[in-house]
């Protein structure tokens, strides 16, 4: 792995730069469930550098709980979890917070936050702050975090913004924007702590059907510039055009994965056909 | 009747007497300014303690809910608010002041330290109930920024939080300073005192009682004023 830290940019975490096609997150043997009930049953997979992975299946199929068990927003039950190289979870040492029982309390913060920044996350509801402008959204966590002064990060935030068609939003709040504008900037919040990879928790499933193009060409502007991403979504032709590699969860488990032309095309199960063919329309 | 005397000029004119009597003959006022000074000095700094009290527990409590942890200091906590919640706010006065600090002469730390801590136990629950209000998706967001639990909490939960709760604590206060006219227990001489010392001087109760209530009234009002101002700013600026 390489080593080259980088560290002009002051937006860039201190973490090793893992290069284009190796393995930025590895995933053996997750499994999480919530009292008796068994959400994930032992997921393994890995996420390139560069990847764009699409997570489809039914609801309650599980594909929600693998995309947080990612950034350890859900504790996974057991199971390990590479990031970079680094473990970050290992064989259920987690609390439910998701840090690590091995480690003293303020070690185990810290590395959990580490890893978090270097992750962007971006939710079906926005999860805006809705007590703060749209700069001040975006600005937040590079100038806690890594101490960027407010200079650089209003910078880097009106490029962000620009990237995603809101230059002009910069000073209002979110309650007055429209959710697809709100999802555009939630994805410009998350980008703003030059994340290695973007994970997105169904970012259109709470738009309406004419917000939904914008948000998505933001998704593919992303994935053109070789982001990594793991994408759960409902939409089927996203999947088809920009995916890299199609995951099938279902009752927690992969049932199947492949390159979408094939997945698509030629789906080896009865239950992802049925799947498939309720969801054609879309 | 009433409107019978006002027309009479005796009755005018016992009124005025009443009212020279009352506050201005051997500067009689005195008593309800320093009264007044007294009062405001307890109930601000007792607002401030409550406020810190209250904040602290309230995340305390929030916490060990929502994660399962801190859990002695929860229990901790629980007692407080039972005890606290589940006494007159005279006898923890008096406690106070004839045990806990049965030594110290100073009435109004004691005064500024019992409705401080009466007044956390609200706050505690007020905060708490704020904090509730807020989407778990707030903390997650910024959670998944990199932000730790207590700068997602100091950035993004509790800046919603009191905003939220921010008349309610306004009435919290408003009942504080009415409260603070039971120092008088611990024969601190506070506005009420005033009144009740001016009484004993002149065998008049009308006169100073009536000044005393009007006092009041006017405090709570520029208050009530003052925040719904600051509501009208916080609305202006976000949610």
């Amino acid at each position: 792995m390489q080593t080259d830290t980088n560290k002009t940019d002051p937006f860039l975490s201190d973490r090793p730069i893992v290069p284009p096609g190796q393995p930025l997150i590895v995933v053996e043997d997750l499994h999480k469930s919530f009292g008796a009930l068994q959400v994930l049953k032992g997921i393994s997979t890995t996420i390139r550098k560069g990847e764009v992975v699409v997570v489809i299946g039914p609801s309650g199929g599980g594909k929600s709980t693998f995309l947080r068990c990612l950034n350890l927003l859900e504790a996974p039950t057991s199971g390990r979890i590479w990031f970079g190289g680094e473990e970050i979870a290992s064989g259920g040492s987690l609390q439910r917070d998701g840090s690590d029982l091995r480690l003293s309390h303020r070690a185990r913060e810290r590395n959990l936050n580490r890893y978090r920044s270097d992750m962007g996350m971006v939710f079906q509801r926005f999860n805006l702050f809705p007590h703060m402008t749209v700069l001040d959204n975006v600005t937040m966590a590079p100038r806690m975090i890594r101490g960027v002064s407010r200079e650089a990060a209003e910078r880097k935030a009106m490029e962000l913004l620009e990237r995603v068609g809101l230059p002009d939003k910069a000073k209002a709040y979110p309650q007055q924007l429209s959710g697809g504008q709100m999802q555009r900037i939630a994805i410009a919040r998350a980008l703003a702590m030059e994340p290695r990879v973007m994970l997105f928790d169904e970012p259109t499933s709470a738009l309406d059907p004419e917000m939904v193009g914008e948000v998505l060409a933001v998704m593919k502007e992303l994935a053109a510039n070789h982001m990594t991403m793991v994408v759960v979504t409902h939409e089927m032709n996203f999947a088809r055009e920009v995916a890299d590699r199609v995951l099938f969860l279902e009752g927690g488990n992969i049932l199947e994965e492949g390159p979408p032309d094939e997945f698509f095309a030629h789906p080896k199960f009865d239950r992802t056909r049925d799947f498939l063919g309720k969801v054609k329309d879309k | 009747m009433l409107a019978i005397l006002a027309q009479s000029p005796a009755f005018w004119s016992a009124l005025t007497d009443k009212f020279y009597l009352n506050f201005v003959k051997n500067d009689r006022w005195r008593y309800l300014v320093d009264g007044l000074g007294i009062t405001l000095e307890v109930a601000l700094c007792a607002v401030i303690l409550g406020a810190a009290i209250g904040f602290v527990v309230a995340v305390i409590r929030t916490t060990h809910d929502k994660h399962g942890r801190l859990r002695l200091l929860n229990l901790l906590c629980r007692v407080y608010l039972t005890v606290i919640r589940g006494t007159p706010m005279t006898v923890q006065l008096l406690i106070a002041y004839f045990v806990i600090f049965a030594s110290s002469k100073n009435g109004t730390m004691v005064a500024i330290l019992a409705f401080g801590f009466n007044s956390g136990a609200y706050v505690a629950e007020i905060i708490r109930a704020g904090i509730t209000s807020i989407d778990d998706g707030q903390m997650e967001a910024a959670r998944s920024l990199g932000l730790s639990y207590v700068q997602g909490l100091r950035a993004v939960v509790l800046p919603q939080a009191i905003r939220n709760v921010l008349p309610a604590l306004g009435n919290e206060f408003i009942v504080l300073l009415k409260d603070t006219s039971i120092a008088s227990f611990i024969a601190l001489r506070d506005l009420s005192k005033g009144g009740e010392i001016i009484r004993s001087q002149t065998y008049d109760a009308f006169m100073p009682f009536l000044m005393v209530a009007a006092i009041y009234l006017v405090l709570v009002m520029i208050f009530t004023r003052l925040l719904s101002r600051l509501e009208r700013h916080l609305h202006r600026t976000g949610a």
